[in-house]
């Protein structure tokens, strides 16, 4: 991708308005590490906890961009067969039968098999050719003309193996087949990776990436991104909510309720036509923002406090 | 600038941040895309490309702040002024820099010393209050006399007066020192300016050994943690043994995974090949191929938990789960008067935490052969050949029956059997010490009570796993 061809991304200013436009609000961390993967051409692998926008600021890029968003979601056995390419067994198969009979008009007038084997070696592979090729993720992101937004979602899940797949893709945007030879991308696509932690990645792929941590959001941060989401909430409201919820990640949680959870609560309570936080309104909500029994128990004990710290009326 | 990111690189890699060559490539990409004007971005970028974990930003963040805190010299330094002290320099407004400058020069016609002092650049700059330069000369001399190179706080001293001669300071002391046989009125002011010189110089030398040798001192300090006895680790190195023993299962974890698996792509299995083609109308679209298939290793790691062995059990246990990467089948035991498996325990609870509660469950009076014979039980009918077993104890079996057959049992089924032993090998065997005895039922018998060799007997295990 080049710059001509997207000023949206000329500079980092430009990315923030940007971003903020399709309702993402990024901290200028972020926007600096889109401006930079595309500066360098380098990918980026975003880390962070669950629920923080890893996905989303994939999906933002390529609306900001208008190109296609080519996603890969890793699992644990995905191999090149699914990410990469396959043969088109089916057609080949197809093929075969069909030029079954046109092989007695090959073979006529060869002497001895040798000479037949001679005579079908002059032909190619054409069994082996683009033609035949299933083009999967990784090889259809290549092959965009106007370049695209390549997401390689969960790598952590992925094996080892699947890793140094990666490698060459993220370092060169090429892709080698041994029948054909070396795909190079005309344009080569943006590449975000994510992975929430389940283990480490290999130091081989962080090298090629840039690395972004995505935390949770400041308070001022969350309150504009609820804003943008969800614009009737009440401000007051919305300032609780967020402080709500702030304070509830300081506590010893399964797991944290990330921006997705605030999102949707926020939803919630509008729906509820809510105007304050109080303690019967939240306790009958808590399961929108916690997914886990004890969580939920863990909270409830200690509400009134978590109220009265959020600045409510309690 | 790009020395001073080469600097900073070079500082990055004393606090133990990996930065390939390569990497300082990216980095220079980075800083000239983003340009050095705004401090907090080149931060950011410098974070994205050179950082690879959050522990590793938070590192490259603080050396940041420290590093870029004096050399980006255009901003006016805010924090490399030491010398507020009121009672010496209180009076060096620049207002009142130029009277001074005034009377020395006045001064100057009746002592020859002061005359000399005022023609260096050096009183110039303190007289002029021009921080810039004056910065700069510090660099100078930072590097004429290899301040870099400082490693221990004892020698701050040395490196200051080192610094004061390379500044030229002897001319201003000689300016002093005449002064004051002539008990001038200016010998006040004078003094002033040295203390100055001094105070800033010392404050340089300070925030250099800030930068250099901390990084170096840790990792002295690392070297000795792993070359003393485990169990003689006092309680307060604790935290940080705990952060090595990781630190050397990444290290082992990285360079055994990279290892590519041996999944060798064997002949072609013309048979299986030709039969997987009959559905296809006899057209071979399959090929097979024979594998060379491994399995992957099972890991056994019986501990005794009793006072004498308990401290390097807690470290062959916080070694061995925090490979759970590239030795994802751990199960592990723990033993003393009897024995029960606590691979559960890791799973619910983080590793120190299983460790106490497996001490508190199974600690007592040891005995060897009950614990055997318990293992036996449990476990050693899932010993097969890719299976290793490592036993941790010092085999001071009180005297009991050392129930050898069952070693050997498990010696013959098993793939590897490796007893460490944290007791001195000139030990073995010595008063109720059985491990002769179960020496003769182990593919390795090693003596086991630092770090380091901890390290190096899980490597060689690692390896042969492959």
């Amino acid at each position: 991708m080049h710059t001509q061809d997207f000023p949206q991304l000329a500079s980092i200013e430009r990315i923030e308005q940007g971003f903020e436009a399709l309702g993402y609000i990024c901290s200028t961390k972020i926007a600096t590490a889109v401006f930079l993967a595309f500066q360098l051409r380098k990918p980026v692998l975003v880390e962070g906890p669950p629920g923080v926008g890893k996905t989303e600021l994939a999906k933002t890029c390529s609306e900001l961009l208008s190109v296609p968003l080519i996603r890969l979601q890793c699992y644990e056995g995905l191999d090149e067969a699914k990410a990469l390419y396959e043969w088109k067994y089916g057609k080949q198969l197809l093929y075969t039968q069909v030029l079954k009979e046109k092989l007695g008009d090959l073979l006529h007038g060869a002497k001895g098999l040798a000479e037949s084997v001679e005579r079908l070696h002059q032909f190619g592979d054409i069994f082996y050719s683009e033609d035949f090729l299933e083009p999967r993720p990784l090889l259809k992101a290549m092959q965009q003309e106007r370049g695209a937004i390549l997401l390689i979602d969960e790598v952590d899940k992925s094996d080892y193996e699947f890793e140094s797949l990666l490698l060459e893709i993220l370092s060169d945007y090429q892709v080698s087949i041994p029948e054909i030879g070396t795909v190079k991308a005309d344009v080569s696509p943006m590449v975000f990776l994510t992975s929430n932690n389940s283990r480490d990645i290999s130091d081989a792929l962080k090298r090629r990436c840039l690395h972004l941590y995505i935390p949770f959001p400041s308070v001022e941060l969350e309150e504009r991104i609820v804003r943008s989401r969800v614009p009737d909430i009440d401000a007051t409201l919305r300032h609780q909510l967020v402080a709500f919820v702030h304070s509830l990640r300081e506590l010893d949680l399964k797991k944290a309720p990330a921006i997705s959870e605030t999102l949707d609560w926020a939803r919630s309570l509008l729906l509820l036509h809510a105007s304050e936080l109080d303690t019967a309104l939240v306790r009958s909500t808590l399961n929108v923002l916690l997914k886990f029994e004890d969580d939920i128990n863990n909270a409830e004990s200690g509400l009134d406090e978590l109220l009265r710290g959020a600045g409510s009326a309690g | 600038m790009q020395a001073a990111l080469t600097g900073f690189i070079q500082l990055l890699r004393s606090h133990d941040l990996r930065v390939s060559p390569a990497e300082t490539l990216d980095a220079m990409a980075v800083a000239s895309a983003l340009g050095y004007a705004d401090r907090g971005r080149l931060r950011d970028g410098l974070a994205l490309s050179l950082a690879k974990s959050a522990r590793e930003e938070a590192i490259l963040l603080r050396c940041f702040d420290q590093y870029f805190g004096r050399e980006l010299v255009g901003e006016k330094p805010a924090a490399a002024d030491p010398a507020a002290d009121p009672a010496t320099t209180g009076q060096e407004a620049p207002a009142s820099a130029d009277e001074d400058a005034r009377l020395l020069a006045e001064g100057a016609a009746e002592f020859a010393a002061l005359a000399e002092a005022l023609q260096t650049p050096l009183l110039q700059q303190l007289l002029a209050d021009d921080r810039t330069e004056l910065s700069l000369s510090l660099g100078q001399a930072g590097a004429a006399t290899g301040l870099g190179n400082i490693r221990m706080f004892t020698q701050k001293g040395q490196y200051t007066r080192r610094m004061l001669d390379a500044l030229g300071e002897e001319t201003l002391r000689r300016a002093v020192v005449e002064l004051e046989q002539a008990g001038s009125p200016l010998l006040e002011l004078l003094k002033g300016y040295r203390d100055r010189l001094r105070d800033e110089v010392r404050g340089y030398v300070e925030q250099q050994y800030l930068l250099n040798a901390e990084g170096h001192n840790r990792q002295f300090m690392d070297d000795i943690l792993s070359r003393t006895r485990l169990n003689q680790l006092e309680q307060r190195y604790m935290d940080e043994v705990r952060e090595l023993v990781r630190k050397m299962a990444r290290k082992l974890a990285a360079r055994h995974s990279r290892k590519p698996k041996v999944h060798k792509r064997g002949q072609l299995d013309m048979g299986r090949t030709l039969r997987r083609g009959i559905a296809h109308d006899g057209v071979m679209f399959h090929t097979h191929w024979r594998k060379v298939r491994r399995d992957k290793p099972q890991i056994l790691a019986l501990c005794d938990v009793s006072g004498s062995v308990a401290a390097y059990a807690k470290f062959l246990l916080l070694f061995l789960y925090s490979l759970q990467d590239v030795l994802p089948r751990v199960r592990s035991f723990a033993f003393s008067s009897h024995l029960g498996e606590i691979s559960e325990l890791f799973r619910d609870y983080p590793v120190e935490k299983a460790i106490e509660l497996a001490n508190w469950r199974y600690g007592g009076a040891t005995d060897y052969g009950r614990s055997l014979e318990d293992f036996a039980e449990l476990a050693l009918g899932d010993i097969n050949s890719s299976t290793t077993v490592i036993i941790l104890g010092d085999a001071r079996n009180n005297g009991g029956d050392p129930k050898l057959e069952i070693m050997q049992g498990i010696y013959q089924r098993a793939r590897r059997v490796l007893w460490l032993n944290p007791e001195s090998r000139r030990a073995w065997g010595s008063g109720d010490s059985d491990m002769l005895r179960y020496q003769s039922a182990c593919h390795v018998a090693a003596e086991c009570n630092n770090l380091q060799q901890l390290e190096r007997i899980i490597d060689q295990l690692l390896r042969q796993n492959h």
